[in-house]
């Protein structure tokens, strides 16, 4: 049946090109100021025939919008979607497989894409889309609050246990300061915030009860006990988390790039971004993978059309950084300065944490292995559970869920 | 105490009452003139520093505020005239009767009311996209927004009907009105106060509602305010202050003409065109 | 035929004709949705068999696997804490406010009109709000309660088990009030006022009025009142979004938002359809207590 409609889908637009008519697509995405809102409308002013219409869904709505309008086949013919939900899609045929046009092609270098998003991407070996950009976590600290509590404003903490040093000496309850700033709600954000701790410690999602990952809950756990950060970690945001940071509420913040536009606004203090805390001196490196993926529907009936737009996608991704602060997905993009020196400065430390970014997943059922990670966490640091435990548990449902 | 003076201790007791319960409302202004940090600041911000204009001007930049109010009117009145017109009549059969059709009705009237929009939502869609009524995405919104209020309306009406005299109904048709007359030249008149305050609620739900506009309607240049609104809740990035402008944007004629329309319709009410 | 016409114009058939009107236009836009969740129910629904009606039959697989999960005790609880919990305080307060704004002094239908100011908030707005006011660090509630004295230390009504629930649900009855009270002023206002006048002559006080007229003549509004409060309650959805999302530990979670989160965060449509058949039961319950309450109301 699918191969019959992708038959179909071909033959059409062999005959639409013939005729030289206009096209228009559909662009799906959280937003039209996003890069690419902005480069589809540049691509429909061009002279090429081709025309983009976005539509805006707002993220909480997106996957499942885009499952509706794929089961009665409304969906549009581009999409930019959340990373770990491109595997659900690209495993079950939804999306056009691009590998031999992007081997064809002489804009994308397939082999320029860092592996992380590749592997976002990818399924069963074959390509599914394109990265629109990357993102990342690492830890933002106040100097000032550094200095004023004794510690050396130009080295942060690097691993864990300097980590819960410095939270434990920046923590100042008379002055309502936190000493971090994160968040461990039950949603992908906790997710994203707590995989990196539980792959330095040598874990990952497929052995989420590891030798070691309890160690990362046990830090969390301690900075929640013992005050050093707030108990709305639980139920907060990374924007929101980091908007106390911004206020001087908190000494130091876990949160991603796209807080520096705000934070270079509304702090009124010196601020830094270091590389994540590794667990012990010399080890591993992890972080978050974030951001979304472009993808063009397999229903398509314009696919040439579509892939044209993710070249031209392509060929305009050094911009992302200085227009959209955003970190490029390919290797061989220098960051253009912004003239804000922090934001440069933070530019590098980013693009150093993303090397050791993991991408979560791919798998079709991400939300339900997330589902399990969250669950972990959240008995934990309610203390309905004991660490091992917890993660014994969340390790037996992803199992039966990998199998 | 004499007459006055209670008149004037109620009138304080009002006063604060409607001041603790409209906090929420007055923290949406203020927030909508923070800057982005200052809403998480501790102690937490009374009165905005220095009141931050730009985002109203923002939102009317970026977005287009006539459009997305002009669609959400539209789908308001939409709602409105179909609960109206399918659910006046029901209500006021549920109410001049009194057997078990009537209750089995009345039943399912509530029944089917039971699950959130966020969840028959689904089932909608598929049936709409499957009679192409997705090619008209306001219509297919009211259609199903109308199916929600419906049963809300019926019950209020209702009410409204069980206090018109049956003996006036009665009289008027001795008087040589058929059935129909009677409904619309003398029951429906002596509703209409409890009709209108229904009808009110209705038209506000409508204007405020989400779930059933995002998903039927594709087309941005279609979307209500509602939706508007959340084009500024990205992930990671939420612009709240510029939600807040939006919201207070969009809520405040209708709290200012509410306020306005309600004192007449519960003058009305309580002068009492039964009596 | 022209029986036909003059039945619908002037018999039984007019008034089956507008019944008839509304109950199929519910039937069909509200109606096939349920019927459409009955049957998923016992079905496994993949994500991308969405759009056609029939998926592989389990029969009570998905059943047993909801009721069986750890969650399901505590959900079960949660939605009857939440809904009876915020039916009896919207619907106690919406009478306080109703009475005393009976009370004919000036500026009282006013301020009537200002407290109906929170019905026309579109839910996301009410979350976000709420969900700063509820905060334990920055929010308003714990400072103002430090501020008198009344509290220590700062509560965290989000973020601990104890609290969370009760975070939304303060929430949801500062939503619910104003509907609450305008039903019951309407029913309020078609009281006449001669009765009060007779019983006042009789020597009844104040109390005693409100037990033997006020509280019987509304007997139809209150009965409607808490119906529409029930299923109004049981539809919240956009405030445990905004405020808690189900957490922490799962401690606020409510049916309705499990449903969802079954169905479209780990697309197990099935599932999701379980809860809301239950949901559906419960409601049946209820309609069928309001349908039996007003079978003893009186006409005027």
């Amino acid at each position: 049946m699918t191969r019959l409609m992708t038959t179909t889908a071909l033959a059409l637009s062999l005959a639409a090109g013939a005729a030289q008519a206009q096209v228009t697509l559909t662009l799906w995405t959280e937003s039209a100021s996003a890069p690419e809102g902005v480069f589809a409308r540049e691509f429909s002013e061009m002279d090429n025939g081709i025309t983009i219409d976005v539509r805006e869904i707002r993220f909480d709505d997106l996957v499942a919008d885009t499952l509706r309008a794929f089961a009665t086949r409304t969906n549009p013919d581009l999409i930019a979607i959340d990373n770990p939900d491109h595997a659900a899609f690209s495993s079950r045929g939804a999306f056009l497989d691009i590998t031999d046009k992007v081997a064809a092609s002489d804009v994308i270098d397939a082999d320029a894409i860092f592996p992380g998003p590749r592997s976002s991407l990818s399924w069963e070996g074959r390509m599914f889309g394109l990265p629109r950009a990357s993102n990342t976590i690492a830890l933002y600290y106040n100097k000032d609050l550094m200095a004023a509590a004794g510690l050396d404003p130009d080295s942060p903490p690097s691993t864990w246990d300097e980590f819960l040093e410095a939270a434990r000496a920046l923590t100042d309850p008379a002055n309502d300061v936190y000493g971090v700033a994160f968040s461990a709600r039950a949603s992908e954000e906790g997710t994203f915030q707590f995989l990196p701790w539980a792959q330095m410690a040598g874990g990952s999602f497929e052995e989420i009860n590891a030798e070691g990952v309890a160690d990362a809950l046990v830090l969390w756990k301690t900075l929640l006990d013992e005050g050093l950060a707030s108990p709305d970690t639980l139920t907060r945001g990374q924007w929101d988390s980091t908007g106390t940071f911004n206020g001087g509420n908190a000494a130091m913040a876990i949160s991603g790039p796209w807080e520096l536009g705000r934070m270079a606004a509304d702090a009124e203090f010196d601020w830094g971004v270091t590389l994540l805390p590794v667990k012990e001196e010399g080890g591993p490196r992890a972080s978050a993978l974030g951001d979304f993926n472009l993808a063009i529907f397999a229903n398509t009936q314009h696919p040439e059309e579509a892939f044209a737009f993710l070249e031209y996608y392509q060929s305009q991704v050094e911009r992302v950084w200085p227009e959209f602060t955003r970190l490029p997905s390919v290797a061989g993009v220098d960051l253009a300065p912004t003239g804000n020196e922090r934001i440069d400065a933070a530019a590098a430390v980013f693009a150093e944490q993303l090397e050791s970014a993991r991408n979560r997943g791919p798998h079709p059922e991400w939300p339900r292995i997330s589902r399990a990670i969250q669950n972990a966490f959240q008995s934990v640091l309610t203390g309905a559970a004991e660490p091992q435990a917890a993660l014994d548990t969340a390790r037996a449902e992803i199992d039966r869920i990998l199998n | 105490m004499s007459n006055a003076w209670t008149n004037r201790l109620l009138f304080v007791i009002a006063l604060v009452l409607a001041g603790i319960y409209l906090f929420p409302l007055y923290w949406m202004y203020v927030t909508s003139l923070k800057t982005q940090s200052s809403i998480f600041a501790v102690p937490p911000e009374f009165l905005p520093g220095v009141p931050q204009w730009q985002n109203y001007a923002l939102i009317w930049d970026v977005a287009n505020i006539p459009r997305y109010m002009w669609n959400s009117l539209v789908i308001a009145t939409g709602v409105t005239a179909f609960t109206l017109i399918f659910g006046a009549g029901a209500a006021y059969v549920l109410a001049r009767y009194r057997n078990h059709w009537i209750d089995i009705a009345l039943f399912l009237v509530l029944m089917l009311q039971v699950l959130p929009p966020s969840l028959m939502v689904t089932p909608i869609f598929v049936g709409f996209a499957s009679v192409g009524l997705l090619d008209y995405p306001r219509f297919g919104a009211i259609l199903a927004i109308s199916a929600k209020t419906m049963p809300f309306f019926i019950i209020l009406c209702r009410a409204a009907f069980m206090t018109v005299p049956r003996e006036l109904e009665e009289a008027a048709l001795v008087d040589g009105n058929s059935r129909a007359g009677a409904f619309f030249m003398i029951v429906l008149p002596l509703a209409r106060n409890g009709i209108l305050v229904a009808a009110l609620l209705i038209f506000m739900q409508g204007f405020g509602e989400y779930v059933y506009s995002a998903s039927l309607i594709a087309d941005n240049r279609l979307h209500p305010a509602s939706i508007g609104m959340t084009n500024f809740l990205q992930p990671n990035v939420v612009n709240w202050n510029a939600i807040m402008a939006f919201a207070a944007t969009y809520v405040t004629p209708i709290v200012a003409a509410f306020v306005l329309l309600q004192r007449q319709i519960v003058n009305g009410l309580t002068a009492g065109a039964l009596k | 035929m022209s029986r036909v016409l003059r039945s619908l114009r002037d018999g039984i058939g007019f008034d089956t004709l507008l019944i008839i009107i509304a109950l199929s236009y519910l039937f069909v836009f509200a109606g096939l949705p349920l019927i459409y969740n009955v049957i998923i129910s016992f079905q496994r629904v993949d994500v991308f068999s969405l759009g056609t009606l029939w998926h592989p039959n389990v029969g009570f697989e998905n059943y047993e696997r909801v009721f069986n999960d750890p969650l399901a005790r505590r959900v079960l609880i949660n939605t009857l804490i939440f809904t009876l919990g915020s039916v009896a305080m919207q619907f106690t307060l919406g009478f306080a406010a109703a009475l005393f704004f009976h009370q004919r002094f000036p500026g009282a239908t006013w301020f009537r009109g200002l407290f109906l100011a929170g019905w026309i908030m579109p839910g996301l707005v009410v979350g976000v709000l709420w969900n700063w006011l509820l905060s334990g660090d920055f929010g308003v509630i714990n400072h103002v309660l430090r501020s008198l004295g009344l509290i220590d230390s700062a509560i965290f009504w989000r973020s601990d088990t104890a609290w969370s629930l009760y975070a939304v649900m303060m929430a949801n009855v500062w939503y619910g009030m104003p509907f609450n009270m305008i039903l019951l002023s309407v029913g309020l206002a078609a009281i006449p006022d001669d009765l009060y006048e007779a019983a006042e002559l009789d020597g009844a006080n104040a109390w005693q009025r409100f037990w033997t007229i006020t509280l019987p003549m509304m007997r139809s509004t209150i009965g409607a009142v808490l119906a529409l409060g029930v299923i109004f309650t049981l539809q919240q959805f956009d405030l445990f979004a905004a405020i808690t999302q189900g957490g922490p530990a799962g401690s606020s979670t409510v049916a309705q938002y499990w449903s969802w989160e079954l169905s479209f965060r780990e697309f197990d449509f099935g599932r999701g359809a379980v809860i809301s058949v239950t949901m559906i039961i419960v409601v049946l319950f209820v309609s069928l207590i309001y349908v039996r309450s007003t079978r003893a109301e009186t006409r005027l």
